[in-house]
């Protein structure tokens, strides 16, 4: 028979008669000082509620009662003597004197009203979706194949970023192309602006990234973003839930240099700069 | 003589002024061409004349300014917009086109916008001072003057574009095409949020007494003024809500005893519905920029046996003959009015994965990955089955053996289509009572020669099916609530019964 489950009056008997044997034991072959004392009945009580009732306990009213002992707990410790007579001294007239009975009729109703209320609300609350946290920016891996050619990551640079210096004319021609590849396939998710919010944005979990948000591109390398932009969602390791995302892997639709241009467009629109490479290591 | 110099120079300069008031100084226009140049010229051409990279891949296409024709005014059919009519439209934006707000601009930098932009046209440097219609102020909703809009609403042929119930699917809706040629759609009444003039009363008092100018959507000059509110008071009583309530969970009601969905969508009374919201799938070769599709409602119901899915969606027409498959090869890229021969039927698909999830982990959503299948549901709607298939990546989908049933129907602009199987199936996923299954839909508007891989399409998103008995809350209520007490009563017999004695021993 399971030992655990006999139950009487609602109560699960076995784990309450364990806890309450544990705290007889530490008392009587135990010295505890106060506060391991307090601790002992702490995590006493949390036992008992957690298991000691049949119908297990909503986190939430656990929470509460915790709440309610651990207040009772740290004002015993914390009431010095003098304090500690006085708060007795209330309580006793509380709980004795008829002065009071209409107070403590209140709070006779009121509690278990409360307590009814915070099971109710409990039991018939729609259970949360699960939700699972995602890794934004996880680290790249040192290479990929892009249509057939290994592409270094860690090395690699966007080929075309020099000519920014060395021949402003052919950079114009790339960032005209990059502007170009961005109007005709990103604007969709990213939006007209770079802010995230294109005409289908609002249909995608994880919304797609705002170029805009110093926490995207603005700490980027170039080579991460051509890793993302070419690989995509289903690119990604598991800890960025690659099958909820619904960013692209563009290698299906761009060449390898539509991919750096759109790059150099991002950083020339929104005025970031990349991240440079240095500052790797 | 020196009167008439006077006369002359202040005319001058009178007009100069008034000129200047609608198109700005140089340098405003100037300014305005640097914001323009950089973030407006990628769809609305440098020379404002709409030829752009972007125009292709979007729909509706970008305005050409050149043409001065604009949609969003205060102003009468054919006039042209006031300069804040311009501001609004810019700092608003397009919802549900590919321009929407734009909220970071300055109040200086949208004057200096449309000062440029104005420039594109030369209907506006001798335009003279367009004013605005009278707006009076609107009456409060009342149900007799939406009852009497309805009326109005038939007699205006408004029924004639936008259907009975206003879902944009009236007998002509299929025919309009706008000024440049290009098949438009007449607006879905019933979603606000989608609408581009504004989705308050005032504003769709402003849509029919001005017009649209380039669409199809005409200026009604209607009489009696009352009539004007009651029809104002009708079409917004078609929409439920301003804003779209998109829902990320979609939760199964328990029912007692049998169902059936050959006894009809009255199964679903009183059910929840969840909407979501429907993208273009734009993410693998076969897109579809323009989907005819942009969002799909969802119902549940279990009993002990047996799962039932109601969904509904608008649509313009139904395309009930003809085929459509999830494997239906289509162009890499979407082809503007893609002139295929071959009749395409809609289709609707349910994504679920083929095995219970595991943690985070789940199949990709757009039709399963080599590691996690997905089961599609897909409901050709030419035919009466719904096929079952095995998708484990776009390229890779298989047709399995299907326990599924279907019922379907189209009235007034709206699909309704009811799934049933049982919970549990040696064909395909099984539901497991108390539990979160993902779930993600698709939609294929055959109008639209949707097919394949192009399709509408949404990410994932969670059906909670319920446990088969629902616990009742008021055991452990009272359960609860006496245990309190119960604490509470022994705390108080403590302190009477240790104090009350010394009390009366001090006595
Ligand atoms: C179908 C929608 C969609 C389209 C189209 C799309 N993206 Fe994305 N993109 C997303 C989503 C969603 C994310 C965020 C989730 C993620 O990181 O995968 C994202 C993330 C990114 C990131 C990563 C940003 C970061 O901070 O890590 C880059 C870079 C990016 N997209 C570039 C592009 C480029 C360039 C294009 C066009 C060639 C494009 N995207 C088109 C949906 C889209
Ligand atoms: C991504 C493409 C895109 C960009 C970028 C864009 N627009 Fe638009 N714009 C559109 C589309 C599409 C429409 C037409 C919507 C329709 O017809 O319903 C439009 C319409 C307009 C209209 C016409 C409203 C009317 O009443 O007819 C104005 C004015 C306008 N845009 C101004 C701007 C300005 C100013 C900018 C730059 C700050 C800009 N647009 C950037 C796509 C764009
Ligand atoms: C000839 C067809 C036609 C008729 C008749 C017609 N409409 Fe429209 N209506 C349209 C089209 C097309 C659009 C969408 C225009 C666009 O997308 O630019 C539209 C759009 C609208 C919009 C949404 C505008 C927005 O802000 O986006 C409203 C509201 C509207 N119509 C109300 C009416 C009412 C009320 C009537 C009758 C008095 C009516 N329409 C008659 C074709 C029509």
């Amino acid at each position: 028979m399971d030992l655990f489950g006999i139950s009487f009056l609602g109560l699960n008997v076995v784990p309450i008669i364990l806890v309450i044997a544990g705290l007889v034991a530490l008392r009587m072959f135990f010295n505890l000082n106060t506060l391991a004392w307090m601790a002992a009945w702490w995590v006493g009580l949390y036992l008992m509620l957690s298991n000691g009732i049949t119908v297990p306990l909503p986190g939430s009213i656990v929470g509460m009662f915790m709440g309610i002992i651990t207040l009772a707990l740290l004002v015993y410790l914390t009431t010095s003597g003098e304090d500690l007579e006085a708060t007795k001294d209330f309580m006793v007239k509380f709980f004795t004197d008829s002065r009071y009975s209409p107070a403590l009729l209140a709070f006779l109703v009121l509690l278990p009203s409360l307590v009814a209320y915070n099971v109710y609300t409990g039991m018939t609350q729609q259970p949360q979706a699960p939700v699972f946290g995602r890794t934004i920016h996880p680290p790249p891996p040192t290479d990929i194949t892009f249509k057939g050619k290994k592409i270094d990551l860690v090395n690699d640079d966007n080929p075309y970023r020099i000519l920014k210096e060395t021949d402003p004319d052919a950079f114009a021609a790339h960032v005209a192309n990059g502007r170009k590849v961005y109007y005709q396939n990103c604007v969709n998710c990213h939006g007209d602006d770079m802010g995230g919010n294109g005409m289908f944005a609002h249909a995608f979990d994880p919304i797609p990234a705002s170029f805009k948000d110093p926490t995207t591109i603005a700490m980027l390398q170039e080579s991460y973003l051509f890793w993302r932009i070419a690989k995509g969602a289903p690119g990604l390791p598991d800890e960025s839930t690659p099958w909820s995302s619904a960013m692209p892997a563009w290698e299906k639709f761009l060449s390898e240099e539509d991919i750096w241009d759109v790059i150099i467009f991002l950083y020339e629109y929104t005025g970031y700069e990349p991240r440079a490479k240095e500052e790797l290591h | 003589m020196k009167n008439l110099t006077i006369l002359l120079i202040s005319l001058f300069l009178g007009t100069m002024f008034a000129q200047e008031a609608i198109m700005g100084t140089e340098a405003q226009r100037a300014a305005g061409k640097v914001i323009y140049d950089a973030q407006c010229s990628q769809c609305h051409g440098y020379d404002g004349d709409a030829k752009s990279v972007g125009n292709d891949y979007l729909r509706p296409a970008p305005r050409a300014f050149t043409s001065g024709t604009f949609k969003f005014r205060t102003t009468e059919s054919g006039e042209l917009p006031t300069h804040e009519d311009l501001k609004a439209s810019i700092r608003d934006g397009m919802p549900y086109t590919s321009m929407p707000a734009w909220p970071q601009f300055s109040d200086k930098e949208l004057d200096n916008l449309a000062y440029y932009i104005k420039t594109f046209s030369e209907d506006f440097i001798d335009y003279g001072d367009v004013k605005p219609i009278d707006m009076p102020s609107a009456p409060s909703f009342s149900e007799a003057s939406a009852e009497r809009g309805r009326v109005v609403y038939e007699e205006n042929q408004c029924l004639d574009c936008h259907g009975n119930l206003g879902r944009g699917d009236g007998p002509s809706a299929p025919t309009l095409v706008d000024k440049w040629d290009q098949p438009i759609r007449a607006a879905d009444l019933t979603k606000r949020w989608t609408w581009r003039g504004g989705a308050t009363r005032e504003d769709i008092y402003q849509t029919f007494v001005t017009g649209l100018d380039g669409s199809p959507m005409p200026s009604y000059n209607i009489q009696p003024p009352e009539d004007q509110w009651a029809l104002v008071d009708y079409v917004y009583s078609l929409g439920a809500s301003d804003e779209a309530d998109y829902a990320t969970v979609l939760a199964a009601t328990l029912v007692e005893g049998d169902f059936d969905i050959s006894q009809g969508p009255a199964i679903f009374d009183n059910v929840p519905v969840a909407m979501f919201a429907v993208a273009g799938q734009v993410i693998e070769p076969g897109r579809a920029h323009y989907p005819g599709v942009n969002s799909i409602n969802a119902q549940v119901i279990i009993n002990e046996t047996d799962i039932a899915i109601m969904l509904t969606w608008h649509d313009m027409t139904a395309e009930t003959e003809g085929v459509n498959g999830p494997n239906m090869q289509v162009p890499d890229d979407d082809v503007l009015n893609e002139p295929i021969e071959a009749l395409i039927s809609d289709a609707v698909g349910v994504i679920f994965p083929s095995e219970p999830t595991v943690g985070a982990e789940k199949p990709y959503f757009m039709m399963g990955d080599k590691s996690n299948s997905v089961d599609l549901w897909f409901a050709d709607l030419a035919s009466s089955d719904c096929d079952l298939y095995v998708g484990k990546g776009t390229g890779s989908i298989v047709q399995a053996e299907s326990d599924i049933r279907i019922a379907s129907s189209f009235e007034d602009g709206k699909w309704t289509v009811l799934l049933q199987r049982s919970l549990a199936s040696e064909n395909g996923i099984s539901f497991t009572p108390g539990t979160f299954t993902p779930i993600a839909f698709s939609v294929w508007d055959g109008w639209n020669k949707e097919r394949g891989n192009k399709r509408g399409l949404t990410s994932w998103y969670n059906m909670y099916v319920p446990p088969l008995e629902q616990v009742s809350p008021v055991g452990p209520m009272m359960q609860y609530a006496l245990l309190t007490l119960l604490a509470q009563l022994a705390l108080v017999a403590y302190f009477r019964i240790k104090y009350r004695k010394k009390e009366e021993e001090v006595a």
